[in-house]
């Protein structure tokens, strides 16, 4: 999977990633592709969550060393 | 762990999945309200205070100091096994991990959690003593303190959204994760939980073999304690979110989920209080129908619970969201709770004494609505209250008008 940009979360706890996650996905063009990790076991919800609500695509994610990852297009 | 069978399905089936916050909300609630007949409604600052003041009286600043010990202080106790609880529950379902924040966001959890020690004192009560026990408690002063919450909330998380357009770096920089729970050699994590399980368990019993009342309570607020903290981090239950995120994302699960709860505590309370039910022997019935109502109505609560608000925002987590966090390895909540624990005594020794000088009595007072609108209007107050939420939260949530995000 081609990533364009990638934000680092980890350490943060809510709602420090959800609000990187939209600033950050709010500067990206349509149709790239941001990878997220973070280790706040609540993003697994809040991701999926805040990319239906918005409209943004959720495309995977995976756990890694104790970190998830979570791929994401923009609209 | 377990070979595969109903055993193992019942167990992926509590620690695989986080569970939906409402059906969280619920359970808690019902734990709410046996603690209520037990002794007291559910309440989370002051098990802060209690430690706060027996850390400083250990370290000799006796105008700091309190006469009860921890381990005879109900609302400590419970806060404690919540840790705990938590702990056992994320180290079950394989979140735990010590998240070791950047030093800028340690820093905001030890200013918020003093924030919380402050407003907690001030106000009187917490986002559970203060709005989830407070609120179905029919506390006029509970109203207060919530609407103090929540614009507390909102200006905090105007401050996050700047800091992180002005001041990035605040919320960057070195971070690292100890011990993950997920990958290869993690089976030890699961037998701690159950080695925690049985010490809790053998703490909870020898309270209770004690025999005497207080002994039996003090025991029953561990094993409950216990019980909470596994059903607050499975459904990640956060009433700082239910306050927060109308105005930043816009979703309504949180909100719904609290109103949810609030609605089970308040049809219990509201039966209890008007029954005078729990302990009457030793309790007389005007006593409990005053159960969680705080004198406090009205400045004292609003003032205390913008503070409050500003706090739970910057932290992350109230007073409960911090506990379960901290049981979770967010080190940043546990400077949070570091922050509450050193600051409530400051502030009850200290900053109350000057609050209660300078709001006069009429605006601090103990307000049970049943004694103004009388049973039926209190309760039918408190539902048009939660209901304009609803539609609040749920129309804000189509529409986004109040959302920053």
């Amino acid at each position: 999977m081609q990533v364009d940009q990638t934000l680092d979360c980890k350490g943060l706890s809510c709602p420090m990633p959800i609000i990187k996650l939209a600033k950050t996905v709010k500067k990206m063009n349509s149709g790239e592709v941001l990878e997220l990790m973070g280790t706040d076991p609540g993003s697994k919800t809040d991701v999926p969550a805040w990319c239906e609500k918005t409209g943004n695509i959720f495309l995977d994610q995976k756990e890694e060393g104790g970190a998830f990852i979570f791929y994401i297009k923009k609209k | 762990m377990f070979k595969k069978g109903v055993l193992k399905e019942l167990f992926d089936g509590l620690f695989g999945k986080t569970w939906p916050m409402w059906v969280g909300g619920i359970l808690l609630a019902v734990l709410n309200i046996l603690l209520f007949v037990i002794k007291y409604p559910w309440g989370g600052s002051g098990g802060y205070i209690n430690i706060g003041q027996n850390l400083f009286q250990t370290l000799g600043a006796k105008s700091l100091g309190t006469g009860t010990p921890i381990s005879l202080h109900t609302v400590a106790l419970l806060n404690i096994f919540i840790v705990l609880g938590a702990f056992i529950s994320s180290l079950f379902s394989k979140e735990f991990s010590i998240k070791v924040a950047p030093i800028g966001e340690l820093v905001k959890g030890l200013i918020g959690g003093a924030l919380m020690g402050i407003g907690a004192t001030v106000g009187i009560g917490c986002t559970i003593g203060g709005f989830f026990s407070g609120v179905p408690a029919l506390s006029g002063g509970a109203l207060f303190l919530s609407l103090g919450f929540m614009l507390g909330t909102f200006v905090a998380l105007r401050y996050l959204l700047w800091e992180m357009e002005a001041l990035p770096k605040i919320s960057m920089g070195k971070s690292c994760t100890l011990i993950p729970g997920t990958g290869k050699k993690t089976g030890w994590q699961r037998w701690l939980g159950w080695i925690l399980i049985a010490v809790v368990l053998y703490i909870f019993s020898n309270y209770t073999a004690k025999g005497t009342a207080l002994s039996k309570i003090l025991g029953w607020h561990i094993f409950i304690a216990l019980i909470l903290g596994i059903i607050l981090q499975r459904s990640r239950y956060c009433i700082t979110r239910a306050f927060r995120e109308p105005f930043m994302t816009g979703e309504a699960t949180a909100p719904v989920a609290i109103i949810i709860s609030v609605l089970v505590v308040l049809i219990g309370f509201t039966v209890l209080k008007f029954f005078g039910v729990g302990n009457a022997g030793e309790t007389a019935v005007r006593a409990i129908e005053m159960k969680s109502v705080y004198a406090n109505f009205w400045l004292r609560a609003l003032i205390g619970g913008f503070i409050f608000g500003l706090g739970m925002t910057v932290a992350g987590g109230c007073a409960v969201g911090t506990l379960w966090r901290a049981g979770e390895g967010h080190v940043k909540l546990w400077m949070s709770a570091l922050g509450f624990t050193i600051m409530a005594p400051i502030s009850k020794t200290f900053i109350v004494p000057w609050i209660t000088k300078i709001i006069p009595e009429s605006l601090r007072s103990k307000l049970f609505l049943p004694d103004v609108l009388g049973y039926t209007g209190a309760v039918v107050l408190i539902l048009v209250i939660l209901l304009l939420w609803y539609m609040f939260v749920k129309w804000n949530e189509k529409t986004g008008k109040f959302s920053a995000l």
